[in-house]
């Protein structure tokens, strides 16, 4: 049988379990006139369980063993001529070429050897199917009918299933965690590797970017330099040209909507204030370069200014304009989270809505919009979208916000785009810079969060 | 028993009376409040008050929850204005001016009629700052000095000087709940207002707290008028010199504490203050 007929089988088998288990439990309450300690339906979903459970999980090692068992046994058929001193890559075709003769799918001559294994490999995979069909088969049986035996009155259904539910939420908790922790060692470790070839205070403290290497051994080239100071300026000068648009913008906003506007004003305008954080980075991408960019620089052309046509200036204003909504959100939630007694207290002491706003409501809800400014920092330093399409490449050490900068984030994504050796510096330095963000991000990331815990704390 | 059935057989005004009985005028009067309607939206909270609050005199608002005493205590100095859909209408005046018209500045009116609330709301800033805040906003002080005068005074005139005298500089907000409230009075009485509103001080307050506010009130009677909301019948009885009784909206009785308490002319004062409902 194949496995998603299996499947759905077992799944057909433990809901059937259930609806038969819940009404038997029901039944028995009522025939033996005892009090069930569990309501029916718990008896139906730990029979239900036991019967799901013990056939999913062969199914599972199934799909996790079966292919490597299948194709040792077809390999062990082949010659040994042609399996001596090949590569891995080489058997790995090997492996290719049965597989597809198997399914009938290969074109061409074939080879007899060849044959030979794959008619192996029909034949395992035939006998896996009937094995794994006749043992998931057994185990979802023999789990339902030793659930079944175990049912009366006194039995803990309840606790019972609550266990099992508990031990998956924590695999659910456990896969988000593990997943984080293999991401941060993999990032890790290629940095490590990549410190071996480029001395880590070089990566640090350098202060040139150029990270041409030569691709062949022949070719004419320089070696690089891998120098991250003009890629963290670049990223700050634009974050910070980014805030300097966002936070006066989305505060007041926040302070117009909480403070003064009508109810029905602000149903309105929150929402369609809150859709800019869900239009496309790569929109606002085109926008800042198609848009901004050529409009600031025919500006400065006007006053005399010469603005590179790819700025931080016109990154920066564009990425501004993406983040408003995560300050104004954050800060319209906090001011509104401040108690009416504060501003009750103020207006009775004569304060006007002004002074109220500025004296009593801002100060109260002060860390909970920092905290709302430092995720947005940290945000607009780990955009990518519309830095790599308005900020240029040119890896200039600068503070002027009219030149082309480059950033941490566009950096990764030239240096990984197109065909790339896995083990040149130039590649392992997109996991070094990697890193580095991950670091900035994350520290920008705890700061806000802890600031914000603090302030919640303060009025609960 | 017998007596207590027979006295309230007697009673001239019976449940349906929903005129105000008692004196509700006064001598001296600070406030004068005539026709005083609240409605919220639609619903009519507080109908028809008529009551003077004398001067430097201690007037207790009293009645089951719900009753309308607060709502009524807020058009005093114009707090409803900051709730939307609330609309007062009637003649309130203090000192003879009319202060409840559409072109009276609330501003200078609230720093003349101070109001302390049901549980206490210092602002998130320091002892010092919550004290000084008043002051500074209506510009009373001319220099720091002057301004640390201000709050000094005001902290000794609540009570509270001798236990924060040292820590001027803590947040208001780590004081107990029983020095928070009288902190929120300092803040009151440093703008120097005539009449100071209290929304109920006490229920969020223990015993021995409560005592302290109540002594308080009395010794802040000789420079301001004071109008109490209160839940407690004894605290009333302890710190007022007149008594109002509201129930579901109306204005029942209001007369001298010590009349209202021992000898109520209405019959549903009379079942309130010996507990049979509220």
């Amino acid at each position: 049988m194949e496995k998603s007929t299996l499947f759905l089988l077992i799944l057909l088998a433990s809901t059937l379990a259930y609806l038969r288990n819940t009404w038997r439990a029901r039944t028995l309450a009522e025939t033996s006139g005892q009090k069930l300690h569990s309501l029916p339906g718990f008896y139906g979903y730990y029979t239900a369980l036991w019967c799901a459970l013990p056939g999913l999980l062969l199914l599972l090692l199934w799909l996790l063993g079966e292919g490597s068992l299948l194709t040792t046994g077809a390999l062990a058929r082949l010659p040994q001529s042609l399996l001596d001193g090949a590569a891995p890559e080489q058997i790995q075709l090997l492996v290719n070429d049965i597989k597809s003769v198997a399914q009938g799918s290969f074109e061409g001559q074939i080879d007899p050897a060849i044959q030979v294994a794959a008619d192996r490999f029909s034949e395992l995979t035939l006998w896996s199917r009937i094995l794994l069909t006749v043992l998931s088969m057994t185990a979802s049986l023999s789990g339902l009918l030793f659930a079944q035996s175990r049912i009366n009155t006194d039995f803990r259904a309840r606790n019972q299933v609550e266990t099992v539910v508990r031990i998956f939420l924590i695999g659910c908790a456990l896969t988000a965690i593990f997943t984080t922790i293999g991401i941060v060692l993999s990032v890790l470790i290629e940095s490590i590797r990549f410190f071996n070839m480029v001395p880590i205070t070089d990566f640090l403290f350098g202060l040139k970017w150029s990270p041409q290497i030569a691709m062949r051994a022949d070719q004419a080239g320089s070696s690089g330099a891998f120098g991250v100071i003009p890629l963290l300026t670049g990223t700050l000068l634009i974050s910070m040209v980014a805030l300097l648009v966002a936070v006066p913008i989305g505060l007041l906003a926040a302070i117009y909507l909480s403070e003064y506007a009508s109810p029905n004003f602000r149903a309105i305008a929150k929402p369609l204030i809150e859709i800019l954080a869900g239009i496309p980075t790569v929109v606002y991408g085109f926008f800042a370069a198609l848009v901004v960019a050529p409009f600031l620089r025919n500006m400065g052309a006007e006053i005399g200014l010469e603005i590179s046509s790819e700025s931080a200036l016109a990154a920066g204003l564009v990425m501004g304009i993406m983040i408003i909504p995560f300050v104004s959100s954050l800060s319209d939630d906090f001011i509104n989270a401040v108690p009416q007694s504060l501003r009750d207290g103020a207006y009775a002491l004569g304060a006007t809505q002004s002074e109220t706003i500025r004296q009593v409501v801002i100060p109260a809800a002060l860390p909970g919009i920092v905290g709302g400014i430092l995720l947005a920092a940290s945000r607009a330093i780990g955009e990518t979208m519309i830095v790599v399409m308005a900020a240029g490449l040119s890896a200039n050490l600068t503070l002027n916000p009219l030149a082309a900068v480059t950033t941490v984030t566009t950096q990764i994504v030239t240096l990984l785009v197109g065909d790339q050796e896995f083990d040149s510096p130039k590649t392992l330095a997109a996991f070094a810079l990697g890193l580095i963000l991950f670091i900035l991000t994350l520290c920008l990331n705890i700061m806000a969060l802890r600031i914000v815990r603090k302030y919640r704390e303060q009025y609960e | 028993m017998t007596t207590l059935e027979n006295s309230t057989r007697e009673k001239p005004f019976h449940r349906e009376h929903r005129s105000t009985v008692g004196t509700f005028t006064s001598d001296n009067p600070r406030i004068v409040c005539r026709s005083v309607d609240v409605y919220y939206g639609e619903k009519h909270a507080v109908q028809n008050i008529n009551i003077d609050v004398g001067r430097h005199q201690v007037i207790a608002l009293i009645g089951p929850s719900g009753c309308g005493k607060s709502t009524f205590l807020r058009c005093l100095n114009r707090m409803n204005d900051t709730i939307p859909d609330c609309r007062v209408t009637g003649d309130i005046s203090m000192d003879g001016i009319a202060i409840n018209g559409p072109d009276v500045d609330v501003v200078p009116l609230r720093a003349q009629v101070g109001m302390v609330f049901q549980k206490p709301n210092p602002f998130p800033k320091s002892i010092f700052e919550n004290v000084a805040y008043g002051p500074r906003i209506h510009g009373l002080a001319t220099n720091p000095s002057d301004l640390e005068g201000i709050v000094e005074n005001s902290l000794r005139r609540a009570g509270l000087w001798e236990e924060v005298k040292d820590r001027l500089a803590q947040p208001g907000t780590g004081l107990s709940g029983g020095q928070q409230q009288r902190l929120c009075i300092a803040r009151t009485i440093a703008v120097n207002p005539e009449v100071i509103l209290m929304d109920e001080p006490c229920s969020a307050l223990d015993p021995i707290a409560t005592a302290k506010i109540e002594q308080l009130i009395d010794e802040l009677r000789t420079l301001y008028t004071i109008v109490i909301v209160t839940h407690s019948m004894q605290q009333a009885a302890r710190v007022s010199q007149r008594t109002a009784f509201f129930h579901l909206g109306h204005l029942i009785e209001v007369g001298e504490t010590a009349q209202v308490f021992t000898n109520p002319q209405h019959q549903l004062t009379e079942e309130y203050i010996t507990g049979r409902f509220g």
